[in-house]
């Protein structure tokens, strides 16, 4: 066996974009001849359930491990994180967009703050955006780079997860060249029994918390502020997203109460809350705003109307500011307020 | 049927048929049977959105809703948005036709890549008065693209 192997597994995109598709056969199709690098495909990794196949593949891989998903890539970590796909963090050359330098000294100092993650296993795991680039060299290059860097690391790394035998199930993930061609068939409307025998099972978009622990302080903020049930705390009396499913889809209000700004909505429009670095542009465009959405609200005034509006959905009261927001926090904002309304715009 | 009315996007031409009325939502909406409209993507929204990967809706049909409120998602080649209802009223049904493939709305914008049947609680815009709106509102609207751009 290649003791210095390692994984690469694609995180296919939501929906069929050509060009995304396009994207990650290209990448998959170049790692499948090169030496000591297992490429796999799997769906979107934020929309998998517990114990979709995928995730059970993810899990089961050994050592090493690169994940190309069409997420930030501070996203994709702690999505990993959060299914139990843990590791140091590898550092990619290839970042999302609009990270540089002065923003890497930032993370730094937060890191500090952060409760981290547990039980990390001794291995890396490398997120990579695959927005980085339009590219597939770009991508093959990176993971070459990768495999180099890590080619001292030897067979004890492994022995955490022992040798896993793969259940028939997951299979299917080990012929990514098969899966492939079952995806162009299913994309083209022409799928046999065969080809969805070999394509994962099928995901819908999700919607939930995702947390970054390197970030978060434990402050209990958000399990104050969400009146819906989705946090909660574990043995260790550490936050962590509970109840995922009782997320209401579309409120990231939380994320937006959280002072660390450690939580990820990795689908969210706004990068900052999706999990890009700092406060950055859009890769895309937000038409919200023309099509008929509101704007130049505090983000606090934001959260506590998108609470207001899932309660009052779900047959509740709503509660404006009454609950879960600290009065530091309120009196900042009035006092933010009266520092405006003197300015006299 | 009159001419069509049109708007200049710079150099592209939106147009903004007289058969049917419009909100400010950039949607038109065009009766279809008593107190029912259908609903749909003006050319100005196409020609913003470009090719659409992706719709769904947040909302079940049959469902009261008020102006600003989302009820769904779109994604395209060039642009993501939430997606709003032309103003307060009633979602009735969506166009089974786009739940599989959006790609209809580009096709056939103001034809089968309608939306959804929408019965309007508030006043709507005229072709003319739909454009006046586009006019006034061109500057700002292009502020709001360029500056995402820029950022980015």
């Amino acid at each position: 066996m290649a003791v210095s192997k390692v994984t690469v597994v694609i995180s296919q995109g939501q929906g069929r974009n050509p060009v995304r598709r396009q994207l990650e056969e290209d990448i998959a199709t170049m790692l499948l001849t090169e030496p000591g690098v297992d490429v796999s495909l799997v769906p979107h990794l934020y929309d998998m359930s517990h114990d979709h196949t995928g995730l059970l593949f993810l899990r089961s891989v050994p050592g090493n491990l690169i994940v190309l998903s069409w997420l930030y890539d501070r996203a994709a970590r702690w999505t990993l994180d959060r299914t139990g796909v843990r590791g140091h963090e590898g550092l990619s050359l290839l970042k999302s967009a609009e990270e540089d330098a002065e923003d890497e000294d930032e993370n730094d100092v937060v890191a500090k703050n952060g409760i981290g993650s547990v039980n990390v296993p001794n291995r890396r795991v490398y997120a990579i955006d695959l927005r980085c680039s339009a590219k597939a060299e770009d991508f093959i290059r990176e993971v070459r780079r990768i495999a180099g860097e890590n080619t001292v690391q030897t067979v004890e790394l492994m022995s955490w997860i022992g040798g896993t035998p793969k259940p028939e199930q997951l299979q299917r993930y080990l012929q990514p060249e098969r899966m492939l061609e079952a995806r162009r068939a299913f994309d083209s409307g022409h799928a046999t029994l065969e080809d969805k025998a070999v394509l994962p099972e099928d995901t819908g978009r999700r919607w939930y918390p995702v947390i970054d622990y390197s970030r978060c302080t434990n402050c209990m903020e958000c399990i104050d502020f969400c009146l819906f049930g989705v946090y909660g705390v574990d043995a260790l009396d550490r936050i962590l997203v509970e109840q995922q499913d009782s997320c209401k889809k579309g409120c990231p209000a939380c994320s937006r109460v959280c002072p660390e700004n450690a939580i990820i909505f990795p689908q969210h429009k706004t990068p900052a809350i999706a999990g890009a670095q700092g406060e950055v542009g859009g890769l895309k465009i937000d038409l919200s705003k023309l099509f008929g959405g509101d704007s130049g609200e505090s983000a606090i005034d934001m959260a506590v109307k998108e609470r207001d509006r899932e309660l009052l959905l779900d047959g509740r009261e709503a509660v404006g500011t009454s609950v879960g927001i600290k009065q530091k926090v309120r009196d900042e904002i009035d006092q933010l307020i009266a520092d405006l309304d003197a300015l006299e715009f | 049927m009159s001419e069509p009315l049109c708007f200049m996007m710079g150099l592209f031409k939106a147009v903004i048929p007289n058969d049917r009325q419009y909100s400010r939502r950039h949607l038109w909406l065009q009766e279809s049977g008593p107190g029912r409209y259908r609903v749909g993507f003006t050319a100005y929204s196409v020609r913003l959105l470009q090719d659409v990967y992706f719709l769904e809706w947040s909302i079940d049909p049959e469902t009261v809703v008020r102006d600003q409120q989302e009820i769904g998602e779109i994604e395209s080649a060039k642009a993501v948005s939430s997606m709003f209802p032309p103003g307060a009223g009633k979602v009735l049904s969506f166009n089974p036709q786009l739940l599989n493939d959006p790609s209809g709305i580009n096709a056939q914008n103001y034809g089968s890549g309608w939306l959804y049947e929408f019965e309007p609680a508030a006043n709507l815009l005229s072709a003319a008065e739909y454009v006046e709106f586009l006019n006034s509102a061109w500057q700002d609207a292009q502020r709001t693209i360029k500056g995402q751009v820029n950022e980015s």
